[in-house]
């Protein structure tokens, strides 16, 4: 259900500003001023995006010395910036082990882990490194965050307490309390944490923290607080498409379809074939009762092989509002096919047939529907409306009690459709 | 170089022009009474008619003002106002000649001649008790409402007349809104604001409409109980009469604020039978019930069945309503859907303002709270016009083309159409919520040909509503049902214009009246108004 968006750009950049100042100068210093010279400018080159240079004086660097730590470090962090995580992932690793002491290396390693989504291998690096620097609250946080990917949230709680030692000004692990209380399902503490991260003064923050945070806000319902982070993220970089992504989800969140079409298009303009993107375009369009254009968008999602089951969802629904409802209905049936649990599917596929006037069937996904999603109102309306029309006014009232008593519970039955799932890589 | 001028005109599009005050000379201004306390009433009316009243075969002008109620007392009297036609494009107010000044806190109109005396009458709908206006026939009216037995109580809406028994007179229904008087008023506020913003009518209670029986001799009954209306308590204002299921009975189409809207079908032995859930028509998507305002019916797709349409409140989306038979609909805005998300229509009405021969849709619009803006990103409290052209498969927004009214924002709510100059298109009439109303010339519509009715009903009811004119020119054979009511609070032009097109002959008309009998018509002039008597066909 997940779609996994891949932000290239970013990977890595909090490793290379780590390696390439701190690294160089404490490791190298002691043995040679001349290769302390020649790897700070390696370095340099690294940090100004030369890298095809930077690779070649490495390349002769290591051909004198080929297990000099901080040259593999460095040559690691070339190929995980253009992406070659498996060969990265070597290099730091021959680097610590020529250097066990070699914090930076170690930390890159597990900033490679946390990417690759292997959080335990990340944990081990972190421990290692905390053993070497006791009091590093920001490898508390990141070990944090890696116990967090583990699922271990007491471990992971407890690094972000020892983080904050007693002060709540350590965002990352305020941040950190936030997921894990969310995670918990203790809403109000998580919009406490949040709420605390936000008003931390804004020049610590870096884009990436900001979309985490983000991220996490708008997992918990904090749609505005979200909109504010991606709109300071993005003034530091106005076009990364996984911030305005994340940007245009929240304004869906708060309602406002018209500018969160608008950031879906930057982010089409930045990359034409972003697919969560192309989704979320379609979503926003197909509430706004676009439809022509919401099937164009969706239609070119469809064609991809990993084609998520909402995308079949919403242009079954596009169908079904097109007066299309045999197309509708192939399309929900894909939908079911790819996740037979989806109940929202299963209520168009009961509304299509009712459209039809196939009672037994709209009656038969309908049920099921309700089933799967007892607290659904929309479900319960079909069955009114069907009941409705198979003069059985008795049934179609209590089927309209029940949808009342739901929306009296607050379930949500003002959008058309329910949101495509969050593209949040973590 | 003259045949290249007469295509140039016919290519361009018909537009609708702004008639000012200082041509048209009407200066009558409503007054919403807008208060601090935000009273709920201030901000629903008023609505307009378009009505012949001293039979001169020229549209004279009603519009409905604010008045005393147990929340305001009007430092000056004010007055709805009757506005007679002087047949060169301006009117003269008449109303206090005339004896219609109303003097209540006024909502709607509904013109009809409802005692078959030749002279259309007026039922005046208020916050309050209503009004009927006998027309005397000498350009004067009496209050008749005692005496009729249509005095009611409460908040009442839109009127509409219709015969629902088909018994040959004019019956009216009523629609009732919310149960309300000052001390109902609760403190609807933000921190924001920090002062009141009007209540949505979703916290006051609903209230059953009346239909009252025209029992022929100048009096009333009011049948809302036996019949079955009664049973269903709404806040109604919009009600169009049609015949949904062609079985020759009109039912009624009633739009109902934040409840689900109702499709009174007509049972026959005067009895109505509520089917809005099973038609599709009552709910928005998921069940959950929208703002209905304004409303009406007409055959926008030429499939012999009655279609419906209903204006909501901003991100409700409006919806067109297919007739799909059996009691069943299907929600197909269209373009209608997109071009509607963000405005709150209230008067509104399919009219075919180009003369081709099928229904188009215009739309008054207006967000009922008036702080709306600081409250709802995108929403106004002004909103603009809209004018949809029917394209044989659904509408299509002209607005942009159709004049430069539609660039303009307005607090709009009721809307009447009418051919107030007689020359065989239709005009519009919008009323504006503290505003001065709007009067439109449709100007080019008559570029294509026309034939304007006038029916004269002998058996059937007087306003001839459920009567089905059929007309052919060529191979286009086009049929209208005529309805009672449709848009907000306001009242249309009695008259039939059938639009031809670009055909040069009209041959044949058909008007099957209520009655059952049935009318056929063969030599027809063109870009004429004829009139035509029931089971004599036309007279001149």
């Amino acid at each position: 259900m997940k779609i996994k968006l891949v932000h290239p750009r970013f990977l890595f950049k909090a490793l290379l500003l780590m390696t390439l100042a701190m690294v160089v100068l404490q490791t190298v210093r002691a043995q040679d001023d001349k290769l302390v010279a020649q790897l700070e400018q390696i370095a340099t080159l690294i940090r100004e995006n030369k890298t095809g240079e930077a690779e070649r004086q490495l390349g002769i660097f290591l051909r004198s010395r080929p297990n000099e730590p901080v040259a593999l470090n460095l040559l690691a962090t070339i190929k995980a910036k253009q992406g070659r995580l498996n060969e990265a992932e070597t290099l730091f690793a021959r680097a610590v082990d020529n250097n066990p002491r070699f914090t930076g290396a170690r930390m890159n390693l597990a900033y490679l882990y946390l990417e690759k989504r292997e959080p335990a291998k990340a944990v081990v690096q972190l421990r290692e490194v905390l053993n070497l620097e006791p009091g590093n609250t920001e490898v508390m946080v990141m070990l944090g965050d890696a116990y967090l990917a583990t699922g271990a949230t007491d471990e992971a709680e407890r690094q972000y307490l020892d983080a904050l030692e007693g002060r709540l000004d350590n965002a990352g692990a305020l941040l950190g309390l936030a997921q894990i209380s969310r995670v918990k399902g203790e809403l109000k503490e998580t919009t406490l944490y949040l709420t605390r991260v936000a008003t931390l003064s804004a020049d610590s923050k870096s884009p990436e923290f900001l979309y985490k945070f983000a991220t996490i806000a708008l997992q918990a319902g904090m749609s505005d607080a979200a909109k504010a982070a991606m709109e300071n993220a993005l003034k530091l970089r106005p076009n990364e498409p996984a911030y305005l992504l994340t940007l245009g989800i929240a304004w869906i969140r708060k309602g406002d379809l018209f500018e969160a079409e608008k950031a879906f298009r930057h982010v089409i303009q930045l990359q034409p074939n972003n697919e969560p993107a192309q989704i979320h375009l379609g979503y926003v369009l197909l509430n706004q009762k676009k439809y022509d254009e919401a099937r164009l968008w969706l239609e070119k999602s469809a064609r991809a092989p990993t084609a998520i089951p909402e995308v079949f969802y919403y242009l079954g629904l596009v169908a079904q509002e097109q007066n299309d409802d045999l197309k509708a209905i192939a399309l929900f049936e894909k939908a079911v096919q790819k996740l037979p649990n989806y109940a929202h599917a299963r209520i168009a596929l009961g509304s299509s047939y009712i459209r039809l006037r196939n009672y037994p069937r709209a009656k038969e996904e309908l049920e099921t529907a309700v089933k799967l999603d007892p607290d659904e109102p929309k479900a319960h309306y079909n069955l009114a409306l069907l009941y409705a029309r198979l003069k059985d006014p008795a049934r179609a009232q209590e089927e309209m009690r029940i949808v009342e008593k739901l929306k009296a519970k607050g379930a949500s039955t003002d959008g058309v459709v329910v949101l495509p799932p969050n593209p949040n890589p973590r | 170089m003259r045949s290249l001028f007469l295509l140039l005109a016919l290519l361009a599009p018909v537009t609708f022009e702004e008639v000012p005050p200082q041509v048209s000379k009407i200066t009558w201004t409503h007054n919403n009474a807008q208060s601090v306390d935000r009273q709920l009433p201030e901000t629903v009316g008023a609505g307009c008619a378009f009505l012949d009243y001293d039979n001169d075969g020229w549209m004279d002008i009603y519009f409905v003002n604010s008045g005393p109620s147990d929340f305001f007392t009007p430092a000056t009297p004010l007055k709805n106002a009757l506005y007679r036609n002087n047949h060169d494009g301006t009117f003269t107010n008449v109303t206090d000649q005339a004896g219609v000044a109303g003097g209540r806190f006024g909502m709607g109109v509904a013109a009809a001649d409802f005692d078959g005396d030749g002279y259309v009458d007026l039922y005046v709908t208020n916050y309050g008790p209503n009004i009927l206006y006998r027309n005397n026939g000498n350009g004067t009216f009496t209050d008749v409402t005692d005496k009729a037995g249509v005095a009611t109580t409460g908040w009442s809406t839109c009127a509409t007349w219709f015969d629902f028994d088909n018994d040959g007179k004019l019956d009216l229904f009523v629609s009732s809104f919310v149960f309300y008087d000052k001390s109902q008023n609760p403190l609807c506020t933000d921190a924001t604001l920090q002062r009141r913003y009007y209540c949505v009518p979703r916290l006051f209670k609903p209230t059953p409409s009346r239909l009252f029986r025209n029992n022929g001799n100048g009096t009333f009954t009011d049948v809302s109980r036996q019949s079955g209306i009664a049973d269903h308590p709404g806040k109604s204002f919009g009600a169009v009469a049609t015949d949904v299921n062609n079985d020759g009975l009109m039912d009624l189409f009633v739009a109902n604020d934040t409840m689900p809207n109702f499709l009174f079908v007509n049972k026959g032995g005067g009895k109505f039978e509520e089917s809005g859930l099973a038609a599709g028509v009552a709910y928005g998507e998921a069940g959950r019930p929208r703002s209905g305002m304004g409303v009406d019916a007409a055959d926008y797709d030429g499939d012999g069945w009655q279609d419906l349409f209903v204006a909501n409140i901003d991100h409700e989306f409006f919806s067109l309503y297919h007739n799909d038979k059996e009691l069943i609909f299907s929600d197909q805005p269209g373009e209608i859907a997109p071009s509607t998300h963000l405005l709150s229509g209230w008067g509104l009405k399919f009219f075919d303002y180009d003369n081709d021969g099928d229904p188009d849709l215009f739309l008054v619009n207006g967000h009922p709270d008036d702080m709306i803006e600081s409250r709802i990103a995108r929403v106004r409290y002004k909103e603009p016009l809209l004018l949809f052209e029917n394209t044989g498969r659904g509408f299509k927004d002209v607005s942009a083309t159709s004049g430069t009214v539609f660039s303009k924002i307005f607090s709009g709510r009721g809307m009447a159409v009418g051919d107030f100059d007689n020359d065989g298109d239709l005009d519009v009439l919008a009323s504006n919520n503290g505003e001065p109303p709007l009067l439109l010339r449709n100007q080019g519509g008559n570029k294509n040909n026309w034939v304007g009715l006038q029916l004269v009903a002998t058996k059937s009811n007087s306003a001839a509503v459920g009567a089905v004119i059929t007309w052919q020119a060529g191979a286009a054979k086009r049929t209208r049902l005529r309805t009672g009511g449709g848009s907000y609070l306001s009242s249309h032009d009695p008259r039939e214009i059938l639009g031809v097109g670009q055909a040069s002959k009209i041959d044949s008309i058909e008007i099957r009246w209520p009655s059952g009998t049935t009318d056929r018509l063969v030599n027809i002039p063109l870009n004429k108004y004829i009139k035509v008597v029931e089971g004599a066909g036309q007279s001149r």
